[in-house]
């Protein structure tokens, strides 16, 4: 067996396994090389894969991915203490072909779509970590053009034409290729999340849905003082709670995540959709959060960075999606990869259609639209200011306070901004920004 | 020669219906090891072999990866005993010097597979083994190891051990060595011979009412008060010292026959 191969995809998640599969497929010889026991043994999400971007890659992908719930009901929750505001929007349209969001085991998916790489033609090397990039003897150790991967194995270097990073948050690759400029712990949030075991019948009636249809609940709000976010999905039997939380102010309240978990599972806007669930598992891990302000360059030569590893995932509040976008990102390096190889340019120039790839379609487009958008989610003034603010209008609209006549909207929310301690200038402010990012 | 490590694809306890955890027990590890030394040792090629689905394929490449020369996957055509795993690889290996066997699997094993393997070959066998030593400069046949057994009790037992011989070992016995990366891509595309035999449905035998022993009139305990009913009845203090003390008698075989029933006969354990 050749000690060289012409790319190397490291990493066998989303955006692994799809740049493996195009390279695969347009005839070059790829290894695909993953840390854990089986692709996806080490990954953990929140729970909703969009999975648009495989239409192309694995026609009628829904027939045979393995899903858990086809998501047809979508909940976006202001939550306090002791209120909860919600937006809840179902169609039956995400239901059936060709859907739109699905919960997931990443186990299950990513084992899965690994297997499309390995019948595509990659060759899916598991427990084989990559620890370091090999580099063209011609350049100095940092500078010359990465020519391949070392593993842990014994004799483990192996040479490509070209490697495709797709590590995952924190990228190894990415750093020692020197494409990050700076990290900061600040950029990063920490998502923890418990599996809770229930009947399929318990989840259907708390839930309000049948079959294979399924529910999201994106939370702003119920993470104490700790910024962040919150999260419930339904898979077949079991649900998933989980907190996205600030690092940051994470350690400053010196709290351990679990119990932030603990916080939410208790609130009485939640509780009862879980009440008996027995925990079955509980997972944490990195979510770069900071999108297009964290990203790394994407390109050096001999290497292209995808997925999470370069940042790609956005985490915007009532949207946490990656991925879709770790999916799509690999299509595109893979589809670099293969047209660098044939032009016999991999250096970065050579690599630079991978940029574009992503700046013409949602990838990069989304992100710059919604730059600002993490953030102001993240802020305190969102998480700890608006949520009551916002439940206590509600709250005081819905309240009949008879003998007292009903008070105007306008009135109940400029007392309430005052009550919440909300600077009116502050308030127009965020609104604009949201405007701008959501709108 | 031929060196010959038996591997056996088990399930792991905590999710049995999900073949991506099937995996080799510890002591696989520990015996495709030292089969891989003693191949070394002895300069032969060293055969895995399993009993097993398809789905064993995958720990018969990772023994190839780590340096195994030829794998074979045993097919069987219904769920088979102890026994017929192990007459079922006898025949195949009928010539085997050295055959290295886990001590026991993690799903439930019994231990039992080396030892009926060992009687199938009519071979010498060491099993449970916790510690070895190749001695140097074996000819063909001539190798001697020398292997260190656990008994009951802390106890150990120290064998020299010729071929042909059945050898199976604790998960510590040896560290097995990490496969490189290119033998890892050799063994991921490397063929597997595939034997499928025919094995007959047994019926298990059954057991239909647990062993009971049979209920015996027991005195009540001596005493006055609580607590020397108690003390009687636990022995603390010494209060049954006398009752179990050791006693020693000379007596002609026949004699000494007898008095042993009787002694069981009274401490209860025969009626
Ligand atoms: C709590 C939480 C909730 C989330 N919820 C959602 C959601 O609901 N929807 C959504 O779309 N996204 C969600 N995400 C984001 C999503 O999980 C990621 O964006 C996505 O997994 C990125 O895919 P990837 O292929 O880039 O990286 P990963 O999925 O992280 O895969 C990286 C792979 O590389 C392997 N690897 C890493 N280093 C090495 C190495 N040195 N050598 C060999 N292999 C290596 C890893 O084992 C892993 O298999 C969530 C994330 C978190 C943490």
């Amino acid at each position: 067996m050749s000690d060289s191969v012409d790319v190397i995809v490291v990493g066998a998640g989303p955006a692994g396994s799809c740049a493996a599969i195009v390279a695969a497929r347009a005839g070059l010889s790829v290894v695909l090389l993953e840390r854990g026991p089986f692709a996806g043994s080490k990954n953990m999400y929140g729970g909703v894969i969009y999975a648009r971007m495989l239409d192309e890659l694995i026609p009628k992908w829904w027939e045979q991915a393995p899903i858990q719930r086809w998501v047809t009901r979508r909940s976006t929750m202001l939550l306090t203490d002791t209120q909860a505001l919600t937006v809840d929007f179902r169609t039956d349209a995400w239901g059936e072909a060709p859907y739109n969001g699905a919960t997931a085991y990443r186990p299950d998916f990513d084992n899965w779509l690994a297997g499309h790489a390995e019948a595509a033609g990659a060759q899916l090397l598991t427990s084989t970590t990559v620890t370091g990039l090999l580099r063209d003897s011609a350049g100095s150790n940092r500078t010359g053009a990465i020519v391949g991967v070392r593993t842990d194995r014994p004799a483990g270097d192996l040479r490509a034409r070209g490697v495709i990073a797709c590590d995952g948050v924190n990228s190894l690759l990415a750093k020692e290729a020197g494409l990050y400029e700076h990290t900061d712990a600040k950029h990063f949030t920490l998502g923890v999340k418990e599996t809770l075991a229930l009947p399929k019948e318990v989840i259907d009636e708390r839930f309000g849905v049948r079959d294979r249809e399924g529910v999201d609940i994106e939370i702003i709000g119920g993470t104490g003082m700790i910024n962040g976010g919150g999260f419930v999905y339904t898979n077949l039997d079991t649900v998933a709670v989980g907190v996205v939380l600030k690092l940051s102010k994470l350690a400053a309240q010196s709290l351990r995540p679990e119990q932030v978990i603990a916080g939410l599972k208790a609130n009485h806007a939640i509780a009862p959709l879980i009440e008996g669930g027995e925990v079955k598992e509980y997972s944490a891990h990195l979510i770069p959060e900071a999108g297009l302000e964290m990203m790394p360059k994407m390109t050096a030569n001999g290497m292209l960075v995808a997925g999470d590893a370069a940042a790609l995932c956005l985490a915007a509040g009532i949207w946490l999606e990656g991925v879709n976008f770790a999916i799509a990102s690999g299509m595109y390096a893979g589809e670099t990869a293969v047209d660098a190889i044939r032009a016999g340019d991999v250096s970065a120039r050579g690599l630079a259609g991978y940029q574009k790839r992503m700046r013409t379609t949602f990838v990069l487009k989304d992100h710059r639209k919604l730059r600002r958008a993490p953030a102001l989610v993240l802020s305190d003034r969102v998480q700890h200011l608006y949520p009551a603010m916002v439940a206590n209008v509600a709250e005081r609209m819905f309240r009949v306070d008879n003998p007292q006549p009903k008070p105007g909207l306008r009135r109940i929310f400029a007392q309430e901004r005052k009550r919440a301690g909300v600077r009116r200038r502050d308030l127009i402010r965020d609104a604009w920004t949201g405007f701008r990012s959501y709108g | 020669m031929t060196v010959v490590v038996c591997l056996k694809w088990v399930h792991d306890a905590a999710q049995p219906d999900d073949v991506r955890f099937g995996a080799m027990s510890p002591a696989d590890h520990s015996a495709l090891e030292l089969a891989l030394q003693c191949g070394e040792w002895a300069h032969a090629d060293v055969t895995a072999i399993t009993v097993g689905p398809a789905q064993a394929d995958h720990i018969l490449r990772d023994a190839l990866a780590c340096g195994v020369r030829r794998a074979v996957r045993i097919e069987t055509s219904h769920a088979v005993s102890g026994a017929d795993v192990a007459a079922a690889i006898a025949a195949v290996v009928a010539d085997a010097h050295w055959v290295w066997c886990g001590d026991y699997s993690i799903d439930n094993g019994s231990g039992s597979v080396p030892a009926f393997l060992a009687a199938a070959l009519a071979a010498r066998q060491a099993l449970g083994v916790i510690h070895l030593s190749f001695g140097d400069a074996p000819t063909i046949d001539a190798g001697v190891i020398e292997a260190t057994r656990r008994l009951d009790g802390g106890r150990r037992e120290v064998l020299e051990v010729r071929a042909p011989a059945v050898v199976s070992v604790e998960g510590a016995t040896a560290h097995l060595r990490r496969a490189g990366l290119t033998a890892l891509r050799t063994a991921a595309a490397a063929a597997i011979e595939v034997i499928r035999i025919a094995t007959p449905t047994r019926v298990d035998d059954c057991v239909v009412q647990q062993y009971r022993p049979r209920a015996r009139e027991l005195a009540g305990p001596d005493g006055v008060s609580a607590l020397a009913r108690v003390l009687s009845l636990t022995g603390a203090g010494g209060a049954r010292g006398a009752a179990s003390a050791r006693r020693t008698v000379v007596l002609d075989p026949l004699d000494a026959a007898g008095r042993i029933l009787t002694e069981l006969r009274e401490w209860g354990y025969r009626t």
